[in-house]
């Protein structure tokens, strides 16, 4: 469930905004790589930092586009409003409508961009044989 | 699939009809060029607008303004009206930075007089209106006085000493709407809207110093305060985290509300409910309040801009004093009253990107601009020029009292960081002569003025079209951005 990342990330055009492709060979490595995709869109630095901050986090919504906007969001509401960016994450539920997750975090000191928002816009999950996809459109 | 391609009903206006797709309820129309048609063609605009005219309850038409681009449900630049009560109102028809707006205000300084003190005045400035992102600012509001924000808007820093009556006269709905319940925001959005007031933000927001570069109409320039050389003050922000909470807040809850009633939309982004549904209410109510919130955080940072430009030309220059022009949003659902078919009905109409523009004799304009129309702001890019119009009465039978935003982007952020250099941007905007100051070299390149459209294109189609009349035109001497 939580085995070395081989997922993958990429910002991909969007005129007004930013969007990013993602994927990973299973739902634990998508929501890894959308999350990291999103610190490096934010300008974050996740490599190297030494874990300092323990926190827990559990979400549920309609379906599991609506639980990625819903993790997506309450990370970057942690790295504006809480300082924390997450290096390491571990999920202990992640099903269609509910996920739980244990992560290990430290203080950053700067964004460079601010996500508004992660938007439900084309969002959707796609099983692609060997994992999933998907692509994500933030607000900024 | 055929190539969608929309038809010139007017000099400046086309139509995609509903035939074009089953879902449509009502015809597409945008205001452009040819060029700027192309432009919409290139992204998913068009396709967005046709999605946005899948909407149920609408009345005449969703439009899009000519600085429309590819936003995420509505393009940006859209301009939707349901019935009230029964048509939908959409949280992605306005946006997650709730009432993003301009205001501008005035000054009695000539452009000579400022020249000499504009570092001062620049640095004066960045240190009185807090920038960056997630930043707070020097006030912190106890829950009863956040309540307050959000229930009274504007009115709220009038009541602090920090805002003159006339600065609220001269707001879009005296900067403080009705109908705004705090009891709809949640907990999250309030403490992420504690310290924010009076706080710039990042990203494409900015306070910007300019010069009147030319007056296209005297009389309503004369009626602004706005004499060519003189010298005014733009400010380019919302609602911060607040605002972004709530939008989240509601789509989320919106998305169990489409299989409630049985709504069924091209993208989950347009999600939306019937304005009378309590789902409906409660939005309306929260995205109210959230208005009321960007209108007060303006009001703060006009106070911050009192007090620099005392700080700095107190005692230097004849009269430091500044006043309001005006104060519009662009990404807010209003309830108006609009004439449809000869008769007044009544209508929420979602501006996302697009400024509202009412004609002469329109309700809830100062005496003193009664007769001209609304003013309308409309920032360029960076660097570039900005316009002051006003609006019209053709704008009122032909886009529900509606003109455009902006200059309107053309490349996206990864291309822009690509093609330019923050450092050498800043470099060249110094050497002609505009002072900058960023918190962010990199957001800098993601605004350059090569990333958008022409504004004076964009002008020159609403002028055309005669959904909004060109005041002035200004240039910048100085840019804060956070």
């Amino acid at each position: 469930m939580n085995e070395p990342d081989t997922g993958f990330f990429e910002e991909i055009e969007h005129t007004a905004d930013l969007a990013l492709r993602c994927g990973g060979t299973s739902l634990e490595a998508l929501f890894r790589s959308a999350a990291r995709g999103m610190y490096h869109l934010m300008g974050i630095e996740t490599r190297g930092l030494a874990a300092a901050t323990r926190h827990s986090m559990r979400l549920a919504a309609e379906d599991v586009e609506g639980l990625l906007v819903d993790w997506l969001g309450e990370l970057a509401y942690q790295a504006e409003a809480g300082g924390l960016v997450f290096a390491e994450m571990r999920f202990e539920t992640l099903s269609a409508t509910r996920l739980g997750a244990k992560l290990v975090g430290r203080p950053i000191r700067h964004i460079d961009t601010l996500i508004k928002a992660v938007t439900y816009h084309q969002l959707k999950i796609e099983n692609v044989g060997r994992g999933y996809t998907a692509t994500v459109v933030f607000d900024v | 699939m055929a190539l969608l391609t929309p038809a010139r009903i007017g000099p400046f206006t086309y139509e995609i009809p509903t035939d074009w797709r089953a879902d449509m309820q009502v015809p597409a129309r945008l205001l452009a060029d040819p060029t700027i048609l192309k432009a919409a063609s290139a992204d998913r605009s068009l396709e967005q607008l046709v999605n946005t005219a899948c909407l149920p309850g609408l009345v005449k038409y969703a439009l899009a303004m000519p600085d429309v681009h590819q936003g995420y449900g509505f393009p940006i630049g859209g301009v939707a009206a349901t019935e009230v009560p029964d048509g939908v109102i959409s949280p992605g028809g306005v946006g997650y930075d709730i009432n993003c707006g301009v205001r501008l205000l005035g000054t009695h300084l000539w452009r000579e007089e400022v020249q000499p003190y504009l570092e001062d005045l620049v640095s004066a400035l960045y240190a009185h209106c807090p920038s960056g992102v997630g930043r707070g600012g020097t006030l912190r509001l106890n829950p009863k006085a956040l309540r307050q924000v959000l229930e009274r808007g504007a009115r709220w820093a009038l009541q602090q000493g920090l805002a003159t009556e006339s600065d609220l006269e001269r707001t879009e709905g005296g900067g403080s709407l009705a109908g705004a319940d705090a009891g709809c925001v949640s907990e999250r959005a309030l403490e992420r809207g504690r310290d924010q007031v009076g706080t710039l933000g990042a990203g494409n927001h900015f306070i910007e110093i300019d010069a009147v570069a030319e007056i296209f109409d005297p009389a309503a320039a004369e009626r602004m305060g706005l004499a060519e050389d003189g010298v005014v003050v733009q400010i380019h922000c919302g609602s911060r985290g607040l605002g972004h909470q709530v939008c989240s807040d509601y789509v989320k809850r919106f998305q169990k509300a489409i299989h409630t009633y049985g709504l069924h939309l091209p993208d989950r982004e347009l999600m939306c409910a019937p304005l009378s549904s309590p789902e409906g209410r409660g939005y309306l109510a929260a995205m109210t309040a959230a208005a009321n919130y960007a209108f007060a955080n303006r009001q703060v940072l006009t106070h911050g801009i009192r007090l620099g430009f005392e700080q700095v030309l107190a005692g230097k220059v004849a009269n430091h004093q500044v006043f309001q022009v005006y104060d519009v949003a662009h990404n807010m659902a209003r309830i108006e009253t609009h004439r449809v078919d000869g008769r007044p009905r009544e209508l929420c109409v979602h501006r996302k990107g697009a400024t509202r523009a009412f004609g002469p004799g329109s309700p809830g304009l100062p005496p003193e601009y009664r007769d001209i129309g609304q003013p309308v702001l409309v920032p360029g890019s960076m660097g570039t020029c900005s316009w002051v119009l006003r609006g019209t009465a053709a704008a009122m039978e032909q886009t529900f009292g509606s003109t455009c935003h902006g200059a309107g982007r053309q490349m996206s952020r990864r291309q822009a960081r690509k093609r330019y250099k923050g450092a050498r941007l800043r470099q060249a905007m110094e050497d002609s002569g505009i002072h900058v100051r960023a918190g962010s070299i990199s957001g800098l390149a993601e605004e350059a003025p090569g990333a958008y459209k022409d504004v004076d294109r964009v002008v020159e189609v609403v002028h055309g079209a005669g959904i909004a009349r060109k005041v002035a035109r200004l240039v910048p001497i100085a840019v804060i951005k956070g």
